[in-house]
Parts: structure tokens; sequence; C-alpha cells
């Protein structure tokens, strides 16, 4: 990062393949499809060439990285829903069933965190997904880490009465 | 050992101790779940195309930056705008209430209005540079403060009955207001420096700080002791700043 901030011509190429697949991934856990996470994931390093000067050197670069992302994330939201207030459906797709796996197998990761709220799944995406610390996730959040553990606390709560339902529904079928 | 327990260990990313292990083989929903946080997350790969597009777009803008300053200098820099401010706006509209108001009154609200504009620039500085680390939380702070200004006020001033409440409100709103202006503006310019990533957020801590030179201001020149007087007059000058920061901020979060 700091080589960057110096325009070392190799620092971009070093950053961006190291972090780009975390990011992609962060974008993709928060419900976002394929082709809108990786507008968000140029939407994040265009805004972090503009920003890289707040970067300070020895202070940890993930959060630095995370908090950008995720505001990228928010902006391109509200954008897209402003877009999609102002058109009109024309005409419905039949809903294509994302998962294919057997009835009785554990959902994935993915598929379990995308029905929590919005805060919870941020904050369990970046620990799981995005490896951060509760103290980085405290930083990237604008939040302080007791809130985050709380937040985490009651994400896996959640995320066990779900695996409660799924494994009723699953009995009920069988 | 209990699911809270298993909670813990997961949160705080700490292999489960033994102990743990009767407890997931009795209890089938935290054995799913340390089983679904146990697989790795597979890596999403972007495509190459899109790689490169971003590398060159860096690359061909590239130019050495001089990283922010240190956050002493950028906290000090906001302090010395509410202290010069303040001092500039008293020297203006004259200090007429040190002589009425005991020596307790005077350090105590001067005290509680520095205390609430050294958290908020504190909390402007962290917000400037994306990951800081929040002591406090900076979307609750500016009510935090507000809300503690409010008690203090209330406990250190009496509450009277006075004749043309709104008249002499409106004369004090009308003196703080702009005080609280001016201070906005290099506060703009040294906030401009960073990163800002919550408008509103930012907006709002902003608009309060700057209004507090306008309520200093007002606490040092205005003799009237009375707590209403003091609440929506003074007060008032400081959240009326921090909800036009928080309309700029919302009307730039808009825009973007």
């Amino acid at each position: 990062m700091e080589r960057y901030q110096q325009a070392d011509l190799e620092a971009p190429a070093i950053l961006v393949s190291a972090l780009s697949p975390a990011l992609l991934r962060f974008f993709r856990s928060q419900s976002a499809t394929p082709g809108q996470a990786e507008d968000l994931l140029q939407d994040t390093w265009l805004r972090i060439h503009r920003v890289r000067h707040t970067y300070r050197p020895g202070e940890p670069v993930l959060p630095w990285i995370y908090a950008i992302a995720r505001r990228v994330r928010i902006d391109g939201y509200r954008r897209s829903r402003r877009i999609n207030n102002h058109e009109t459906v024309m005409e419905v797709l039949p809903e294509r069933h994302a998962e294919s796996e057997p009835r009785h197998a554990l959902p994935v990761f993915e598929a379990l965190v995308a029905a929590l709220p919005e805060a919870q799944r941020e904050v369990i995406t970046m620990l799981k997904v995005g490896g951060l610390s509760l103290e980085e996730v405290a930083r990237a959040t604008s939040s302080t880490a007791g809130a985050v553990k709380q937040k985490a606390h009651r994400g896996y709560d959640r995320l066990r009465k779900l695996l409660r339902g799924y494994a009723e529904a699953a009995e009920g079928a069988q | 050992m209990n699911c809270q327990d298993i909670n813990q260990a997961i949160v705080e990313a700490s292999p489960l101790p033994p102990e743990a292990e009767e407890h997931l083989r009795t209890c089938a929903r935290c054995r799913e779940l340390a089983e679904i946080l146990n697989v790795p997350v597979p890596a999403d790969l972007p495509s190459p195309t899109v790689l490169r597009e971003i590398e060159r777009g860096l690359v061909a803008e590239l130019r050495p930056v001089r990283p922010i300053a240190p956050k002493r200098y950028i906290w000090a820099s906001f302090l010395a705008i509410f202290v010069v401010i303040a001092s500039l706006g008293v020297y203006h509209i004259g200090a007429f209430a040190i002589a009425v108001k005991t020596p307790l009154q005077m350090s105590a609200i001067l005290a509680a209005l520095a205390i609430g504009a050294g958290l908020l620039a504190y909390s402007l500085m962290n917000q400037m540079v994306p990951g800081s680390r929040h002591r406090f939380p900076p979307g609750r702070l500016p009510i935090i403060i507000v809300i503690s200004l409010i008690i203090a006020i209330a406990i250190l001033f009496p509450f009277q009955h006075e004749r043309h409440f709104w008249a002499k409100a409106w004369a004090c709103i009308r003196t703080g207001t702009p005080i609280g202006a001016i201070a906005a503006v290099p506060l703009w310019l040294v906030l401009r420096r960073g990163a800002i990533l919550s408008p509103i957020m930012t907006g709002a801590a902003t608009g309060l700080l700057a209004s507090l030179a306008g309520t200093t201001a007002l606490e040092i020149h205005c003799p009237n002791l009375d707590a209403s007087h003091i609440l929506v007059s003074h007060l008032g000058v400081a959240v009326l700043g921090a909800v036009a920061g928080l309309v700029v901020g919302w009307a730039v979060e808009n825009r973007n």
C-alpha cells in the first residue's frame, strides 16, 4: 500500500490481484449478481485510488479497504434501487432456483447468510469470508468491537434458527 | 458449555475448546453451524479482463501522494478552529455573562461544551480516514452530546418564568447561528482532505461541532440564566447546526 502511494508501477497489480477475490466474494455474499459484483469491484478500486492518500502507513490495510468497499456497496445498492424505482417491469421472468443440492444436505454458507438482516450478514461475511478480526470489522464498519460482537452473536443465533427451520422442512418433506 | 459459549468461540475465531465437543455431540444446531462455518468458502475469481482493466486504470493515473496528516494534527486543527471562532465570536458580541454566572456555572458549562467539542473533533478525525478505530459510535455521538448538554444545563441553571421568551430566544439564535456557520467553513476545508464515506453522519457531527462554537460564544455572551432560554436558544443553535449538517450530508449522499 505504501508503494502504491509512492506511485510504484508494480504496486497496483499486486494489490488488485491479492485483494480482488476477497472483495468480489464480499459483494457476492451481499446479494449482488456476478455482474453487479464486478461493477462494484471496479467502483471500489476507483474509489480506493481517489482516496489512497488517506491510508496511513503502518495501519491495518484490510479495514481501510473494506470500509471503502462497504460504502461502495451501499451507494451501489441505493443507485440500483433508484433505477429500479424508475423502471417498469414489462415481463416477469420465472425465478431461478439457485440451489440444486440434495434436500438433506446442509445449506451452503452463502445461501444461509443471505437470509440474515443486512447488518448481521455484513459482519458475519467480513469475519468468515474476509477473514477480518472483530477489531478489524469494527474499524471497517465505523463501529465498536462490542457492537460487532453483539451483531455476530445475534447473527449466529439466527443462523441456528434457520438451520432448525431447514431441518424441520427436510423432515416434513420425507 | 452452551450455545452462547459456542457463539463466543466462533465470534472470536478461537479454536473450540475440548468442552465444546461435548456440547456439539448433544446440540444438532451448533454442530451444523460449526460444520457450515468450517467449510472453506471457495474464492470467487474476477474475470481476467476486469482485473486488467482495473490495473490499467490505476496505473494510468498513478501519481505519488502524501499520506494524510497524523491524527493529532487533525484533532488539533478541529479544536483550534472551534476555539478561535468561539473567541472571535465573544470578542465581537461581548462577554456579558461572566459577571452574572457563578464561577461554578461558567466553568461547568464551558467544560461540558469543551468535552463535547473534543469528542466530536475526535470522531470527525476518525471519520476522515476509512477503517479508523472508533471508541464511540460515531452515529450516536452527536445525540449523546446533545442529551448530556441538556442534562448539564438543567442541573446548572434554574428554570424561571420570563416575559418575551421567544423574542429573547430569537435574538440569541440570530447571534449564535452565524458564528456556527463561519466555523463550518474551515472545518469543511480540513474535512475535505480526508475520505468522507458517510456524508450524513459526518455532516451532522460537523454541523454540531461548528454550531457548538456559536453556543459557547452565547454562553459567555448572554446574561440570561433561565435554563429554558439556554436550552432553546443557546443549545438550539447547536441542534440547528447539526440538523443543517445532516441535511447537507443527505443531499451530498443522494447526489452520489
